[in-house]
């Protein structure tokens, strides 16, 4: 084998493009000082083949790859995670370049290469990246088949062609195996962060700050799509994340007896809502769900406060069905810590605490105190806005007082902290409200931005209840979304200029920004959601019965398609002439004749007629026959030779073969 | 092949591929297999598969079976670019023991284009060619001689990894060739004895070994002299082996004789080789004699080429 021998310019030259290919979509993932390492040892490489510079030293490559490690754990802050294990295969990839001599590097270097571009895929799987990678992919190609062409002067085209045609013809039985092939339930759980990259969500602690700054961000929190027409109006959508009932001050955050306390009792009443969720990777465990939600998913437990959780962080995109009921019974008995938790209150804000102890006095429904409290929002001056002014301690009294001016985060603190100074067992939600819908209206898109803070208030046999105070103060936020809330002079997304949701008045270009979300959704549902679950769904409505039978079948059908598409047997037809110049030779072989490597056709005719006398004249006359067809191109004496040859044949099925050969 | 069936896989080979100058490689032919580079292919899809089944990450299911496909395209392509191509060999000139024989084969495209076809023999590096469709390349293959005889050509690989490099697809020809090879030319005196068969004065007694009429000196021994000449005197007193030389006065036509020398067979072959090089160089006339067989006296290159073919095929079946 070969392997040792040098690369050919082509294949180098492929090799080099695909290695800048590879290593775009990594570049979003991976220290940016990786990208200077790149272009060095691109520069280096190019150098040698130009007979500029040499091969790096024992020495020098030794200190290349411990300076590369000790950066990545510098910049990572450890050697284990993705994304760590990703920049240092990236950095294998790049300083592998370095030491690039034979056929056989180079063939390491496009394995690499592959390895990449899966890696890639585990950052980043979405539409775009995925048709994107189909380039990379063709490259390295092209660069595996560069390296076996011998031609002095390939030209590159042919080669990219080439690995073109061959991926096209693999498409086929790739699909078969996407579709047929059983997957398997992880073998060991990995961490696909190492934490460094915080994903940006709701937390399970919150402060007015984080959401404003969640409302910065246009990233997709999840997509739900209902079944016909059963998607609810927009204002009725509440996503519960989680609860709150923990404030010291500044913070509400929710108390860990949350995790262990037993689901509490509830009872679904009122219709049913069914509805698929995929939700972008968030890190955090919650699913997003509506009011009052069960999973029928095996690792998806529901809480004591309601929400759902899975045991493991969501940190890929995850797609689950849910069924929810609105009007559903809550907890119509609450428990001693329940209760507890749900009434604790700090030392902080005596104004409001005094207000809610005064609301206590004036009101013996919970109810009445709730509407009291809406009614003061409404009609006091009290203004909606992302950018309220800071305020200092006692941020509530500082709000409710003084202020006057925020967002969901304020008003549900503010409420939740005036009920339970009145007595009333109240506690902050925190999720999604509203989302963008789609146009044939059973999707919903939900962005960071849509994250909300409402809260719930108990009453005894009816339960909690679910009440939003921002809906008194700007009922804009909740029946439209955020952009209508806000007051004109305050720029929807004012950090992001150029992304396409600040320009929905545009109506063809919001609809093709509507497509574009809508053929990602698809991507992600259909293709990258087809896992486990799903599969066996898919295979079972369309191959009921043959589940099991449909992968070899298919890779059969496809495998004899592929052959006959590749090899094209029809395509190859030898002379009719030949192929009975053949037969003949084979006929008189049998009995110890061979023609000679030069020996002209009518020549060995007389050896053999003088070997076998009694069918001389049979084969002189093919002979006579195959010269004047086939060099004087005598059509008549096409038919002459078949007819002769069958007379041979017949002939010569009578004389014993001999035993031994000439 | 050291292997304790490589006489049975010989033998299997024969029966699969037998002997024939002009070959059209086909499925009988052609086996295939991955090599080193299919293997690494195949740890490649295990580590991507792997993190497919960890991270649930369809993308990555896509690209394991996208490469696993592609494998088996190139099993397909890798066939298609041995399959359909006809080798043959128009054989190989004659040449002198220790030369090589340089073995001529064609490859010839019936349609289609062959690109990196390797070629060469058991164990030596391939020379790679490309044959463009419809077009025919040779290709000369060099064979070392050893010995005076047939050469018979041994099997010739034909392989191909085109187009990943990750399969390889070969057969072994035997091409049905063989190889006249002539004796090493060995310089020394010439070894005459009187013409018989073209004189007149046939009668004549037949002067054994080189001329006797002129004592010319002592020489140095070569092997093929004739032992009979040997100085045993000074052999005797420790000096080097020596033999006695005498010009050959007479100016009757020369006869090549086998007979005339002493020694290996081999040595005297060697030894009549180089005379009748040197006699044809000359372009004198002479006749060669040989256990069994006679060459007239006569002149040119067939007769010379005549004289060489009788050479090399002494002892050997024709």
């Amino acid at each position: 084998m070969n392997a040792t021998t040098a690369i050919p310019r082509v294949s180098l030259g492929w090799l080099l493009l695909a290695q800048a290919l590879v290593l775009i979509p990594l570049w979003f993932h991976l220290p940016l000082w990786m990208c200077g390492l790149w272009l060095f040892c691109t520069v280096w490489r190019v150098q040698i083949l130009r007979m500029r510079a040499a091969y790096p030293g024992r020495l020098l490559k030794v200190l290349l790859m411990v300076a590369t490690a000790v950066g990545v754990y510098a910049s990572q802050g450890s050697l284990i995670g993705l994304d760590a294990t990703a920049a240092l295969l990236v950095s294998a990839f790049l300083l592998k370049l370095l030491e690039m001599r034979s056929q056989r590097d180079a063939r390491v270097l496009i394995y690499l290469g592959f390895f990449c571009i899966a890696v890639a895929y585990l950052f980043d799987a979405g539409l775009p990246w995925a048709l994107y990678s189909l380039l990379p992919i063709s490259t390295l190609a092209a660069a595996l088949i560069g390296l076996q062409q011998t031609r002095l002067i390939a030209r590159p085209q042919a080669t990219f062609k080439l690995a073109a045609t061959l991926l096209a013809q693999a498409l086929p039985l790739m699909i078969v195996l996407f579709l047929f092939f059983p997957r398997l339930q992880p073998l060991w759980s990995l961490p696909l962060s190492s934490g460094q990259q915080a994903i940006s969500g709701i937390e399970d602690s919150m402060t007015p700050a984080d959401v404003t700054e969640l409302a910065r961000s246009t990233a997709v929190a999840f997509r739900a799509s209902f079944d016909d027409g059963q998607m609810p109006p927009k204002r009725a959508l509440y996503w519960r994340a989680l609860s709150l009932d923990r404030y010291d001050g500044r913070t509400w955050t929710q108390s860990l007896a949350v995790q262990g306390q037993p689901v509490p009792a509830w009872q679904p009443q009122g219709p049913a809502l069914r509805y698929r969720v995929l939700q972008a990777a968030s890190g955090k465990p919650w699913l997003f769900a509506l009011d009052t939600a069960r999973s029928d998913q095996a690792d998806v437990r529901q809480l004591s406060d309601f929400r759902l959780q899975r045991q493991r962080p969501v940190d890929q995109p995850l797609m689950y069905t849910l069924t929810s009921w609105p009007q559903a019974l809550r907890e119509p008995q609450l428990s001693e810590w329940a209760r507890r938790a749900a009434l604790q209150l700090g030392p902080s804000d005596p104004r409001s605490r005094a207000w809610g102890e005064q609301l206590k006095a004036r009101f013996s429904e919970p109810q009445a105190v709730v509407a009291e409290v809406l009614q003061q929002f409404r009609t006091q001056p009290f203004h909606y806005t992302l950018t309220p002014v800071a305020l200092g301690a006692d941020s509530i009294d500082g709000f409710l007082f003084d202020s006057r001016r925020g967002f969901c985060a304020h008003y549900a603190g503010a409420l939740t902290y005036v009920l339970r100074a009145a007595g009333i067992p109240a506690r902050m939600v925190v999720g999604y409200q509203g989302g963008e819908v789609n146009q044939a209206g059973d999707t919903v898109t939900v962005r960071q931005f849509e994250a909300h803070a409402w809260v719930e208030f108990w009453q005894p046999a009816r339960g909690w209840q679910s009440v939003d105070p921002t809906a008194a103060v700007a009922p804009e936020r909740v029946e439209q979304g955020l952009e209508q809330a806000l007051s004109a002079d305050e720029p929807f997304l004012a950090d992001s200029p150029f992304s396409p949701l600040r320009y929905r008045h545009l109506a063809w270009l919001n609809g093709l920004r509507l497509s574009w979300d809508e053929a990602n959704y698809a991507w992600q549902r259909w293709v990258l959601g087809y896992q486990g679950q799903e599969q066996s769904n898919f295979l079972a409505h369309w191959f009921k019965g043959f589940e099991s039978a449909m992968l070899p079948l298919s890779i059969v059908l496809v495998m004899a398609l592929a052959s006959l598409g590749v090899l094209r047997p029809w395509r190859h037809r030898p002379d009719p002439d030949l192929r009975a110049l053949a037969l003949f030779e084979k006929l008189l072989q049998r009995h110890g004749l061979q023609r000679g490597p030069a020996e002209p056709s009518l020549a060995f005719a007389e050896r053999a007629a003088r070997r076998l006398p009694a069918q001389a004249a049979t084969i002189k006359a093919f002979a006579q026959a195959f010269n004047a067809r086939h060099y004087a191109g005598d059509a008549q004496a096409g038919a002459l030779m078949s007819v002769h040859l069958k007379q041979l044949r017949r002939q010569l099925r009578a004389v014993p073969k001999p035993t031994v050969q000439e | 092949m050291k292997w304790p069936w490589a006489g049975r896989w010989r033998r299997w080979q024969a029966l699969r591929t037998p002997a024939a100058p002009r070959v059209e490689l086909n499925q009988r032919r052609i086996f295939i297999f991955p090599n080193r580079s299919g293997a690494g292919f195949f740890v490649l899809l295990l580590l991507i598969f792997l993190a497919a089944i960890n991270y649930q990450n369809s993308m990555a299911y896509a690209l394991v079976f996208l490469l696993g496909s592609l494998f088996t395209v190139a099993i397909l392509q890798t066939y298609r670019n041995l399959a359909s191509l006809v080798v043959s060999s128009t054989g190989a000139v004659p040449v002198f023991v220790g030369e090589h024989a340089l073995l001529t084969v064609r490859l010839e495209s019936t349609g289609r284009e062959h690109q990196a076809i390797g070629l060469g023999w058991s164990g030596a590096a391939l020379v790679s060619v490309d044959v463009t469709a419809h077009h025919v390349e040779q290709v000369q293959l060099s064979l070392p001689t050893l010995t005076r005889g047939w050469l018979q050509v041994p099997r010739v690989r034909v392989q191909s990894h085109f187009p990943l490099g990750m399969l390889t697809a070969w057969t072994w020809l035997d091409l049905a060739q063989r190889v006249r090879v002539y004796p090493q030319p060995l310089p020394g005196p010439m070894p005459r004895s009187a013409g018989t068969a073209s004189e007149p004065d046939a009668a004549l007694q037949r002067q054994p070994g080189q001329g006797v009429d002129d004592f010319q000196g002592l020489k140095l021994y070569q092997p093929g002299d004739s032992w009979r000449r040997l100085n045993w005197k000074a052999f005797s007193r420790g000096e080097a082996l020596l033999i006695k030389d005498f010009a050959d006065l007479r100016s009757e036509p020369l006869c090549l004789d086998f007979l005339a020398l002493g020694g290996d067979v081999e040595q005297r072959l060697s030894r009549l080789c180089h005379w009748v090089l040197k006699l044809s160089r000359q372009q004198r006339p002479f006749m060669l004699r040989l256990p069994g067989v006679q060459l007239d006296f006569a002149s040119g290159d067939i007769h010379r080429l005549a004289c060489l073919r009788a050479l090399a095929l002494h002892g050997h079946r024709r």
